[in-house]
């Protein structure tokens, strides 16, 4: 290879510009082309259940109101999350999340297992006003969620269209999800959702940990 | 990863390792043609500007140099040469496994000596009191708040006040957190808007608080048939199940007027999370040892 070639690309930007993609793309191509491939081999963690239409309702508000932007649904492996969170987030547990709620900034906590830490009574408290259970809190108040209604029919849309996606609903889930929905607020879908979320495969590392520690003074066996 | 894929990354490994190692070839040796004043001769500005031309430093290419050979390093003795393994057996897994063994390491002995000791110990322990308050503040204090004062907006109970609801005994303490709580105050507005009247009126009365005392009287008997089942017969609450103490001026919803209507009208089904799947037994232990701390301390303050 000589100068000249090089000359070549440098002088024609479209040149220049294609093979700088192919170099850049390596990576990508290397770590992210394989396993999205063989995403379709990963299971469900949660017993092979796609949302109920209220949690998938609440998903959707979740989406809408951008909580991803301040909360993460990842657990990360390591030792300081995992402490705080529970078990690690796995490929699994976000099948049929569309698209993934992952996040990536974490101003609020982690909610990958936040399913079942507070009552549904603390949940709807805090969404229309963090302040008056966290005074200490900066995350923004939610009040209209429980002045609107979940559209039953729009569900039912949704669920047809993450059947086409590969979600196993069935025709039976499809018709009922109308009446799954009638008279609940946003506010009711969004803490049925947030309730939901790790509770299908709960921290398994407080367990072990439980197992492996000393007998406590004062309780019998 | 099958094995194709396997492949398809070992080929892109190689194929930028080999761009690479050719650029490194070439390029210290590369004849680039250059006019008599040293200049490749590519001009901008109608000349102002003219590309120098100058052979690379030759610590920068010892540093690439260096970098190069560490990524064959990285691929042999950490995953990322397809599916080979790398020969430390490195994973993120058994990363986690060995940090989290080295904290429990840390971590033993003072849970050892913390498990041995009762709650009551615990409460007048200092490390065993601050390693409580972190487990608080992660796992309490979202509903009874950091210093622990309750919420009687969800009827979240005061744990500073020496009053207990379920019992304040470590093993209550520890069931409590362990198990969660629920509260189960039926909504008696069947009973009709009169005697909901009288109940109130007649509540307020136990309390000391003032009342009307016709309507009072007519609210007692049904108090009595009623409500003593869980209030107790003089209405001092029953500890087995969860049952208030309306007699004394602690209220988890509020005591007055229009917040004891609301609890007989409506109902009350104020809920604790059972925190057993999340939290060791020996962090349960701990924070009930901090509980029993936060109300020694409220009660101690109080006087």
């Amino acid at each position: 290879m000589a100068y000249r070639h090089f000359e070549f690309i440098e002088k024609h930007a479209w040149t220049l510009g294609i093979l700088t993609a192919v170099m850049v793309s390596l990576g990508g191509l290397a770590e992210i082309l394989p396993t999205f491939v063989e995403a379709n081999r990963v299971k469900s963690t949660a017993g092979g259940k796609p949302y109920d239409p209220l949690r998938l309702a609440g998903r959707d508000i979740y989406v809408r109101e951008g909580c991803y932007l301040c909360h993460s649904q990842m657990i990360r492996a390591l030792r300081f999350e995992t402490q705080r969170y529970g078990a690690f987030s796995t490929a699994g547990e976000s099948v049929y999340d569309r698209p993934f709620q992952w996040g990536s900034k974490r101003t609020g906590p982690d909610l990958a297992r936040v399913g079942g830490k507070y009552s549904d009574a603390w949940q709807r408290v805090h969404l229309m006003d963090p302040r008056t259970v966290v005074p200490e809190s900066n995350m923004p108040a939610y009040p209209w969620l429980a002045t609107t209604r979940v559209d039953g029919t729009d569900i039912a849309a949704r669920m047809r269209t993450l059947r086409m996606l590969g979600d196993p609903y069935t025709d039976a889930d499809i018709a009922g999800a109308a009446g799954a929905v009638d008279g609940s607020t946003e506010l009711d879908a969004l803490v049925a959702y947030l309730q939901g979320l790790g509770v299908a495969r709960e921290s398994e590392p407080a367990r072990t940990a439980a197992a492996a520690s000393p007998t406590i003074a004062g309780t019998s066996p | 990863m099958s094995s194709g894929w396997s492949w398809w990354v070992i080929g892109l490994v190689v194929f930028n390792l080999g761009v690479t190692f050719c650029l490194f070839v070439w390029a210290p040796r590369a004849r680039v043609p250059t006019l008599p004043d040293g200049t490749t001769g590519h001009v901008w500005a109608d000349g102002t500007l003219r590309e120098g031309m100058h052979r690379l430093p030759r610590w920068w290419i010892v540093a690439s140099l260096a970098m190069y050979i560490m990524a064959f390093g990285y691929l042999v003795l950490y995953p990322g040469f397809g599916n080979h393994p790398g020969t430390l057996d490195w994973t993120s897994g058994k990363e986690l496994a060995a940090a989290t063994a080295a904290n429990a390491a840390k971590l033993d002995p003072v849970l050892h000596r913390t498990a041995a000791m009762d709650v009551e110990a615990l409460a007048g322990d200092a490390q065993a009191r601050r390693l409580g308050e972190r487990l608080f503040v992660d796992n309490c204090a979202g509903c009874h708040g950091r210093a622990g004062l309750g919420n009687p907006r969800l009827g979240v109970p005061n744990l500073t006040d020496g009053d207990w609801l379920h019992g304040g005994a470590a093993q209550d303490i520890t069931t409590s957190i362990r198990d969660g709580r629920s509260g189960v105050m039926p909504p008696w507005n069947s009973l009709g808007e009169q005697t909901v009247k009288g109940l109130v009126q007649y509540v307020l009365s136990l309390s000391g608080q003032t009342y009307e005392a016709d309507s009072a009287a007519a609210g007692e008997p049904i108090f009595k048939a009623i409500c003593t089942a869980c209030h107790g017969p003089e209405g001092k609450g029953i500890a087995q199940l969860g049952g208030p103490n309306l007699t004394d001026a602690i209220w988890l919803y509020g005591g007055t007027q229009e917040a004891v209507e609301t609890s007989i009208r409506d109902g009350r089904q104020g809920h604790m999370p059972a925190l057993g799947a999340r939290l060791s037994d020996g962090d349960i232990h701990l924070l009930a040892g901090y509980v029993h701390h936060l109300s020694a301390r409220g009660n101690s303050t109080a006087r």
